[in-house]
């Protein structure tokens, strides 16, 4: 069975990049999410395998709905995205329960290997 | 339901089991990491225990499920150790003996006190790595991709020592390596295989953590000890005897250079002289580097025998002697199989009942001798002519020829053996063509004496070492041949006149002794020479027997490199590897005896 896979991101342009990505891996994209409180509702609703994550958006942080997804579900396979020069953030992000982190810009294997590794 | 009639083939299938048992069990104390032997071991105590279940014979059921249970946490672990072999062995000797009073109709003995006295299984191995991890260079967050790591190596056990810290981690800063401590059960190779998957990782090394008690250390100085491993352990003492004698080849080589530049020919004598002496230093240094004793092939023997004579209710004492006599390591290698070999046809044909198997080695100025001795039912020459003969391995003629010690070669050649019953697994003559081409490969001789009722001996001589060898050059037919100097017994020139004749048959006299004259230029296929006025002839050892090879002459000796020559020639009869001359040439080294064969 394929893994279902949330993606958040505020950009369509990146949603519809990693939906491309993953679903060529064999995923399945369950929803998306373009700021982290949609993010954390998505998650309540879908409860999927693995949650990619855009760590600077509107309304909630990509950090912030983290920590609100762990909340929920202890377990739950976070991924954060961010750019070049966020190593700061992703360093948070890591603390705060993350299983992994890829940047942007990403190349497909890269994305596909990282996800799979947390998946397994 | 009647079981009855099931008992023969309980009785027979459990037998089967326990011999399977003992043989793994030897198996899996010389590599205590053998998982599929574990695993083997496992599927045999559970077969007997469904087996005595389903026959109701519940002390026997009892006791194998708890050899199954008992060996489940080693499954686990992938490991045994040794206290829980000799309980093991101990289990199956038990079960061997409930079995016998099942066979005989009488009650089943009490084996609970067995149970209860079961070593208890260690847990799972703690192995200590001391790790050290670097990241490739274009990582992005590196501080953020090594505290996933340390999540990830958290998993596989106990973190100590980290540097840098989670908190510096966290703290953020461009940390591209970390180095910790891992406590845990996992293999090294466990946790290489569990960072391959992080392409970020640039390097993962394992340093030794120095500690006597940690049992990957332990496993790895037995790896150490075994022939199998690649690796030597050299003495330090060694090691600064070579760099003295690299500091003397320097020496040795600017005093030759200037000795050229000056044309002094004196001196350039004496620089090579000095040269010629210390290579050979060097050269034996190093050959003693690669020797080891007997004992690391013998050793395991004894155990092999007694757990034979477990299995077929024999009654065989093993003596060996000689055992500190050393050995190249190649050698020793390669003749570990055979050895066992030889002991196993000892114990399994030779001796009836009880009897003694000798093993003796012996060093002469070159060889080592092995000899392995049994006082069992011995072989009858008239026995092995007639079924050679049967199975048209000779002819007929050759059978009514053949001296008495030379028919008892006749097991070496392959397909030949000597036991009738078809039940019989391993008659003696299976596998012996392999021992001797296994020795003869090394440049060794395997020779076997025997007679009806009175034992065998075998004597296997091997040279002390293969990697360097004196060779005798010659030529035959324009060619550059060679053969190691220890199979030649002597060289001879004779003269055309003490050829005589007898019937076909070219044989000349030598110290009393007839010996046969064989053209090696007919055995290679070229024509023979026009009238010689004396003949070239090496006097050397063929089946067992003396023999003239004639060759059109000698052309000195050399200390050589042999070398295996590369598949697919290595399949290639007669030839028994090649070297380089010191002139460049190349020259293969002739098997002779291997080359008759073919033509046999």
């Amino acid at each position: 069975m394929s893994s279902r896979v949330l993606i958040v991101d505020d950009a369509q342009f990146m949603r519809d990049l990693l939906r491309d990505i993953l679903e060529q891996g064999g995923m399945e994209i369950v929803g998306e999410a373009e700021n982290g409180r949609q993010a954390v509702e998505q998650y309540k609703l879908l409860n999927p395998d693995l949650v990619t994550m855009d760590i600077v958006m509107p309304l909630r942080s990509g950090i912030e709905a983290l920590i609100d997804i762990r909340a929920i579900d202890d377990a739950a396979k976070v991924i954060v995205c961010s750019a070049l020069g966020q190593e700061s953030m992703v360093n948070e992000a890591v603390s705060a329960g993350a299983k992994d982190f890829i940047v942007k810009p990403f190349q497909a294997d890269d994305v596909l290997n990282i996800v799979r590794r947390v998946l397994a | 339901m009647d079981m009855s009639k099931y008992k023969s083939m309980f009785l027979s299938e459990t037998e089967e089991h326990l011999r399977n048992m003992s043989a793994l069990l030897v198996a899996v104390e010389n590599d205590p990491a053998d998982r599929d032997g574990i695993d083997a071991l496992f599927r045999d105590a559970h077969s007997i225990k469904g087996m005595a279940a389903s026959m109701g014979y519940t002390q026997m059921a009892d006791l194998a499920h708890h050899l199954e249970d008992f060996l489940a946490d080693f499954r686990k672990a992938g490991t045994i150790d040794p206290a829980a072999i000799d309980h093991l062995l101990q289990g199956t000797d038990l079960i061997e003996e409930v079995l016998a009073e099942i066979a005989a109709d009488r009650p089943e003995p009490d084996v609970s006190a067995f149970m209860f006295a079961a070593p208890q299984a260690e847990d799972a191995p703690q192995n200590e790595h001391r790790l050290r991890l670097t990241l490739r260079e274009n990582v992005v967050a590196p501080g953020a991709r090594l505290l996933l790591l340390m999540g990830v190596f958290s998993e596989m056990g106990q973190i100590a020592a980290q540097r840098p810290s989670m908190e510096e981690l966290k703290a953020g800063g461009a940390h591209r390596k970390i180095q910790f401590v891992l406590t845990g059960s996992l293999s090294r190779a466990t946790i290489e295989e569990k960072v391959q998957c992080y392409p970020e990782v640039a390097e993962l090394s394992f340093s030794d953590p120095g500690d006597e008690r940690a049992p990957e250390r332990r496993k790895q100085d037995r790896r150490q000890n075994s022939l199998a491993s690649g690796t030597v352990r050299v003495d330090t003492v060694l090691l600064d005897r070579f760099i003295n004698l690299t500091g003397e080849l320097l020496t040795t080589r600017y005093a030759l250079k200037t000795a050229l530049k000056e044309q002094d020919l004196r001196e350039l004598g004496e620089g090579l002289g000095q040269l010629e002496k210390l290579v050979g230093n060097l050269h034996s240094q190093v050959l003693k580097m690669r020797m080891m004793p007997v004992s690391t092939v013998t050793g395991r023997l004894p155990r092999v025998v007694r757990d034979l004579c477990r299995s077929n209710g024999k009654e065989i004492e093993l003596k060996i002697s000689g055992a500190g006599i050393e050995l190249d390591r190649s050698i020793l290698e390669e003749m570990s199989d055979p050895l066992m070999h030889l002991v196993r046809n000892a114990v399994d044909h030779g001796i009836e009942r009880s009897g003694t198997v000798c093993i003796d080695v012996l060093r002469t100025r070159s060889h080592v001798q092995l000899r392995i001795e049994d006082d069992g039912r011995g072989m009858d020459p008239q026995l092995l002519r007639r079924r050679a003969r049967e199975k048209g391995l000779i002819g007929e003629r050759q059978a009514e020829v053949m001296r008495d010690a030379d028919a008892l070669q006749l097991i070496c050649l392959p397909g030949f053996s000597t036991v009738d019953r078809v039940s019989e697994t391993s008659g003696r003559g299976v596998g012996m063509d392999v021992v001797r081409s296994a020795v003869e490969n090394l440049g060794g001789s395997l020779l076997i004496d025997a007679a009806p009722q009175a034992g065998t001996r075998i004597t296997v001589t091997l040279p002390l070492s293969v990697a360097i060898i004196k060779i005798l050059l010659f030529e035959c037919a324009g060619k550059l041949l060679a053969m190691p100097l220890s199979r030649v017994i002597q060289t001879q020139l004779l003269s055309a006149d003490k050829v005589l004749r007898r019937g076909k048959q070219r044989v000349f006299e030598l110290k009393g002794e007839t010996l046969p004259l064989l053209s090696l230029r007919k055995i290679l296929g070229f024509s023979s020479p026009q009238g010689p006025t004396s003949l070239a002839v090496i006097v050397m050892e063929l089946f067992g027997r003396r023999v003239g090879l004639v060759v059109d002459h000698f052309c000195g000796h050399q200390d050589v490199f042999v070398k295996k020559l590369p598949p697919p020639f290595d399949r290639l009869r007669g030839t028994g590897g090649g070297a380089v001359l010191g002139d460049g040439r190349v020259v293969f080294i002739l098997d002779v005896q291997s080359l008759l064969e073919q033509q046999r």
